[in-house]
């Protein structure tokens, strides 16, 4: 018996130890968590790995735009330090993520994360916190409504997206096929969840009296590989008007497809898939795209000689030099990326000398600016206490010039109005 | 009399120090100690399967999302208290289990292996169908989350309970039946094992072990579910974190689960690593090192495998 009492003891007396040391350890308190007099904190999750890692210029992007910025002075004399951490878009690790970033990281907020489904999963957690999640690269209208409107149990100020949101989007086609397209037979592609859904309530909004001219709606599921019976579907309603409400993958697949069973409809695609190099795919693989229409709240292809395109270049080439080949190709996620940390230090900047969580909160909610060189020239960012969407116009774009060409300005920026 | 003691006691003292530890973690460790708690049980549960009975699954991780989903849709619609939801995640998944196993007896080795893996992958894709209720890829949440301690000290108390309810099943009758049918399938239904039985029993138990893993799993995701969450890769970590625990063994359990739970933070703090590819090079590096340090873990799987082809072996290198 003496044996067995005497590991018993040491091993109580083991966790004793780790009892103390762990608790003393983690007792230091801190004014505002991750802001020195030198550095800002702040961390973002991203998909690097796994099926959604295209967008992995995005956080790359970022990270180069605040390069720039430290080496010119930083915010007020303080340099931002970026952790990005991969998430592979699956929220089991997300949160355990978000939570290492907020506890043990003790960043000062979470920026630019990316995912609907990755942020609802922790925007619970980052208000009980009060850390401010600012400018999530996700166009739900979630983030804009929920900041004084109770959402999942509680109203979310701490969560703040950027985008216009896809409701938004779709509302302008539709008002744009409701003026401009007489006897329209509009059939309609989705992805199957919230995120298609959007696009259809804000279409029929836009159509207003004429959301009847909306003669089928087909949906697929997020991971399927294959839309052409939906497509021929839509064909064989007679539909005139094709409005495809996709990401990338199935947005190329639903162009290809169309144009492969001899269907010329005038075609209208969600913003997220109007990414040049994807839709140079869809063009290689047999898609028609002239004519395609669009919209961004980014410059165009025809504007690569605005100052603000001219500087993601010299960024580019200082301090992310990776990313050279794809700014060529035209991959339009890097500009987003330079705008958004644009707005980001933007905030910072009217967050104070000495920036706390709330005081970045109200800066976030009390933005007013059209100098972001970044975004789409003349559009203005703006928010309030009871408006949480900090873009809410946005430019037609119209594909032109063929298998080599790109998108173009069509009139000029509108006011999606909510 | 000894030999019995020093296992009691080491088992006591680990009780012990897990039920003070959360006194001395932070909020962010409780939460990552649960995780590692979450995956003991579903470990524990594929060992059962693999290591016991010999029959290959790459299909836990579908189990594991028919009880997240069975935790986040009774929580979301019903509000049903988050501890109630786990009986119903192991007895559905137990139900699941068992329906698996049916033809499962008719499929041997890889082609158990594949039939299980095809369940792994269209498993997480019944959501995206069915977005109506579940959300679809926007995924859902639980009516309630509850704090780290918490979860803690239920994904705690249910591997405790699992590990007895194991150490009972295993070590009497159905033990004996489980591990025939690993040996040598001809000398178990000659002996009286009913295959049939005790095949998809092994399933079944297995199966419901991984539902309520799942289910603590969504309420670590901050009780949120969605499909990404239960990919292949899941069914695969498992599967690896039962092989470094040792197949046919209860007590590596414990450091399987470690393994899986823990390393992708240990590996952030490994220099020059970083994020994204790195941190997969380094969980493949220690794998490969685990499994030449710790042989039995490797013998332990190519065992279940090659006793389905060839004729019996005389000893199992991993029991101990």
């Amino acid at each position: 018996m003496g044996k067995q009492a005497k590991i018993s003891a040491v091993l109580v007396g083991i966790a004793a130890v780790a009892t103390v040391a762990v608790s003393a350890a983690s007792a230091a308190p801190q004014a505002t968590p991750g802001v020195t007099a030198k550095t800002i904190h702040v961390g973002g999750t991203f998909p690097l790995t796994g099926v959604a890692s295209a967008y992995k210029t995005i956080p790359a992007a970022e990270s180069a735009y605040f390069a720039y910025v430290n080496a010119h002075g930083g915010v007020n004399g303080r340099k931002i330090d970026f952790t990005v951490v991969d998430d592979a878009y699956n929220p089991a690790e997300t949160v355990p993520a978000v939570q290492k970033l907020v506890e043990q990281d003790k960043v000062f907020a979470l920026f630019g994360s990316l995912g609907t489904a990755t942020s609802l999963a922790t925007w619970g957690y980052t208000n009980q916190h009060k850390v401010p999640q600012v400018f999530l690269a996700s166009g739900d209208a979630y983030w804009g409504f929920c900041a004084h409107k109770a959402c999942a149990g509680s109203p979310k100020p701490y969560t703040i997206g950027w985008q216009p949101d896809y409701a938004s989007e779709g509302r302008m086609y539709g008002k744009y096929i409701a003026a401009n397209i007489p006897n329209a037979k509009i059939g309609i592609l989705f992805q199957n969840d919230a995120f298609g859904k959007n696009y259809i309530t804000g279409m029929q909004q836009g159509l207003g009296a004429k959301k009847s001219e909306i003669v089928d709606t087909e949906g697929f599921a997020a991971t399927d590989t294959t839309v052409t019976q939906q497509v021929l579907a839509l064909k064989a309603k007679g539909a005139n008007v094709y409005f495809i409400a996709a990401t990338p993958a199935q947005a190329i697949a639903a162009l290809v497809t169309a144009t492969k069973i001899g269907w010329a409809p005038t075609t209208f695609l969600a913003n997220v898939s109007n990414i040049r190099p994807f839709l140079l795919v869809a063009a290689s693989n047999g898609a028609n795209l002239d004519g395609l229409i669009s919209s961004s709240y980014l410059p165009n292809w025809n504007q690569q000689n605005l100052p603000g395109m001219k500087l993601v270049k010299s960024i580019v080439g200082t301090y992310a030099p990776d990313l050279s080949s794809d700014l060529a190709q035209g991959d339009s996620n890097i500009v987003y990326g330079m705008a958004v940390a644009w707005t980001f230090v933007y905030a910072l900047e009217h967050a104070g000398k000495n920036p706390t969580r709330a005081s970045l909160e109200t800066a976030l909610h009390s933005m007013n600016t059209s100098k972001n060189p970044f975004v789409y020239p003349g559009l203005v960012i703006k928010t309030s206490r009871t408006d949480n969407f900090p873009i809410e116009q946005l430019i037609m774009t119209k594909w032109s010039g063929g298998a080599s060409g790109g998108m173009l300005g069509v009139g000029k920026l509108q006011n999606t109005g909510r | 009399m000894r030999r019995r003691l020093v296992p009691l006691v080491l088992i006591a003292a680990l009780a012990v120090l897990l039920a003070l530890a959360p006194l001395g973690l932070s909020d962010y460790h409780r939460g990552l100690w649960a995780h590692v708690g979450v995956y003991f049980i579903a470990i524990l549960g594929l060992n059962i399967l693999v290591g016991y009975t010999g029959q290959i699954s790459i299909g836990h991780g579908a189990f594991m999302a028919i009880g997240g989903y069975t935790t986040a849709l009774m929580s979301h619609y019903h509000h049903l208290n988050l501890i109630a939801t786990l009986p119903l995640s192991f007895a559905i998944t137990f139900a699941c289990g068992l329906l698996v196993g049916i033809p499962a007896l008719r499929f041997r080795g890889v082609y158990l292996a594949l039939a299980t893996f095809a369940l792994a992958v269209s498993v997480p894709e019944l959501p995206l169908k069915w977005s109506k209720w579940t959300g679809g890829s926007g995924g859902m949440q639980t009516a309630t989350t509850p704090s780290n301690l918490w979860l803690y000290a239920v994904s705690w108390t249910c591997a405790a309970l699992a590990f007895a309810a194991a150490w009972l099943l295993l070590r009497g009758r159905t033990g004996r039946a489980f591990r025939s049918i690993r040996d040598s399938e001809l000398a178990a239904a000659s002996s009286g094992v009913s295959l049939p039985i005790y095949k998809t029993l092994a399933f079944g138990v297995s199966a419901a072990f991984a539902g309520v893993a799942g289910s603590l799993f969504v309420l670590v995701t901050n009780g949120f579910a969605q499909p990404n969450e239960f990919t292949v890769l899941l069914s695969l970590q498992l599967l690896i974190g039962a092989a470094v625990a040792g197949l046919g063994s209860l007590w590596g359990t414990l450091a399987g689960a470690v393994f899986v739970g823990l390393l992708p933070e240990l590996s952030t703090a490994v220099p020059f690593v970083g994020q994204g590819h790195g941190q997969d090079v380094v969980f493949g590096l220690i794998v490969i090192v685990v499994m030449l340090l710790l042989p039995n873990g490797v013998a332990g799987l190519l065992f279940a495998i090659d006793s389905r082809f060839n004729a019996p072996i005389k000893s199992d290198p991993a029991a101990s």
